[in-house]
């Protein structure tokens, strides 16, 4: 099968900025404080993913998950080394990140679906069920999200969010959030993208969903990758 | 680009809508706060300090002068906090990140382009002439905004990693808005200091604007010139820095 993800030599360092504004720099050179702390964050990465394979990616806080995810969401460049990325990449990460809280909640989705990359023809035809698979009442659908409860919040961002038709779904600890019907929707559907050959990213402090989710198992450990391949395995290593 | 034309229609409707969405008069501000801010001046500039022998009533000429101001300035303090009001977009979601800055200005655009039918309904009022030489306004609204873009391009990037930038930029504005003949006209400042203008875009662009809408001749071409290489100089070199920065917003917002 094709590569889809390829990382390889990939190194990523950001400089930790400890100041934000001119005033705590000056103070931060006078008490001879760290102005600047350059941070490795991912070493020597090499790894590929096929198409229609399910990745957990487990590791510490800290470990570089997000910053994995970032680099392969294409939001952040590598400093060395080179990602190769095919298809679609679509981030299920943060729900409703482009939601205004002023506009309605039709207005929102288009918005959030051309944020996401989607044709804004594609979104007209898909206006119905996407109301529909967020369960939200259509007399709200005309009110500025700002009035909506969190749990039509989240319902409303998710529904944008899986009519994205991603070749690559990166999950970063959406599951964290909703209720039990939401989470277990959620599951549904990431099911259903996994029959349909989506190649799936996803991270997880859940080792159960892990476990029940993924095919294959990426443990980072302080920027490197400590273990790759089989799921039990690679959790028994991290537990 | 054109794979993002949709999505630079939204964020620009995005900005334009949630905006007056909240307020009663709406839309009214837009036309509304550069009007009062234009009554105010005219009578202190006119009234008290006696500014004459322009040519031109006072409240026209100062606001020829004004509306281009206001939308630069505007333009350079919104487009300032583009970047850092949507970190979590950048942290997320991957698209040429000059489409927040350029959805904001467009925005400005558009509230320009209402502030300008007062203007008109004024030029109405005070009977000055249509010449065929008003249509130049367009290629030099062009140019202010290269000019806007560019400089915008830079300074949002560079408020990512210090967010003094804003504040210090505030300074540098009100100091620029006296530099810049608003409301006066470069007559009234003396003939030792007048190279101030030939190499201040805003004022090339104003007197440019100026002299093609009541004066009836070309504009300074000579200073256009000017203008024109320092808009698209700024241009190409914010844009290259914007580019070559872009890597580390997620990481830095």
């Amino acid at each position: 099968m094709d590569t889809v993800i390829a990382f390889e030599k990939v190194d990523k360092y950001f400089f930790l900025q400890h100041q934000k504004t001119l005033k705590e720099l000056v103070q931060a050179i006078f008490r001879k404080q760290k102005t600047l702390e350059r941070v490795h964050a991912l070493k020597n990465i090499n790894f590929s993913v096929k198409k229609g394979e399910t990745v957990g990616v487990i590791g510490k806080n800290g470990a570089g998950k997000s910053t994995l995810l970032k680099l392969m969401a294409g939001v952040s460049s590598p400093t060395s080394g080179n990602i190769k990325i095919t298809g679609r990449v679509s981030p299920l990460i943060e729900l409703g990140a482009g939601f205004h809280p002023e506009l309605s909640g039709k207005e929102n989705i288009f918005l959030n679906g051309v944020i996401l990359g989607m044709e804004e023809k594609f979104l007209i035809d898909k206006f119905q069920e996407i109301v529909d698979f967020s369960e939200i009442d259509m007399k709200f659908i005309y009110t500025p999200v700002k009035y909506y409860s969190s749990g039509m919040y989240m319902r409303l961002a998710f529904a944008v969010a899986v009519f994205t038709q991603p070749d690559i779904l990166l999950i970063d600890e959406i599951l964290a959030v909703g209720d039990t019907a939401f989470q277990t929707k959620c599951i549904k559907k990431m099911e259903e993208f996994k029959k349909l050959g989506v190649t799936t990213i996803f991270v997880s402090h859940s080792l159960e969903t892990v476990k029940q989710f993924c095919s294959r198992v990426i443990y980072l450990k302080e920027g490197k990758v400590e273990f790759d391949g089989d799921v039990e395995e690679g959790i028994k290593k991290y537990v | 680009m054109f794979k993002y034309w949709s999505l630079l229609k939204k964020l620009t409707s995005r900005e334009i809508k949630a905006r007056y969405k909240q307020s009663f008069l709406g839309f009214f501000w837009i036309i509304l706060n550069p009007l009062f801010q234009m009554i105010i001046m005219s009578f202190v500039f006119s009234k008290i300090m006696k500014m004459t022998g322009i040519g031109v009533p006072y409240p026209i000429y100062l606001y020829a002068g004004l509306l281009p101001w206001l939308f630069f300035a505007n333009s350079i303090s919104s487009a300032m906090g583009a970047l850092t009001n949507n970190a979590s977009l950048i942290k997320k979601i991957y698209f040429p990140r000059e489409i927040l800055i350029l959805s904001t200005l467009l925005a400005k655009v558009f509230d320009f382009s209402l502030a300008i039918f007062v203007f008109v309904v004024l030029m109405i009022f005070f009977k000055i002439p249509f010449t065929f030489f008003m249509f130049f306004f367009f290629p030099i609204f062009l140019l202010q905004f290269i000019f806007t873009y560019g400089l915008s391009l830079l300074l949002s990037a560079l408020n990512l990693f210090y967010r003094d930038i804003q504040y210090l930029f505030d300074l540098v504005m009100t100091l620029w808005f006296y530099l810049t003949p608003v409301i006066y006209a470069t007559e009234f400042f003396p003939a030792e200091y007048r190279y101030i203008f030939k190499i201040n875009p805003m004022s090339v662009f104003i007197n440019a604007y100026r002299q093609v809408l009541f004066n009836g001749t070309f504009p300074n071409w000579e200073s256009l010139t000017i203008g024109f290489l320092v808009s698209i100089g700024l241009y190409l070199i914010a844009h290259k820095i914007f580019k070559k920065l872009e890597g580390m917003f997620a990481d830095v917002v």
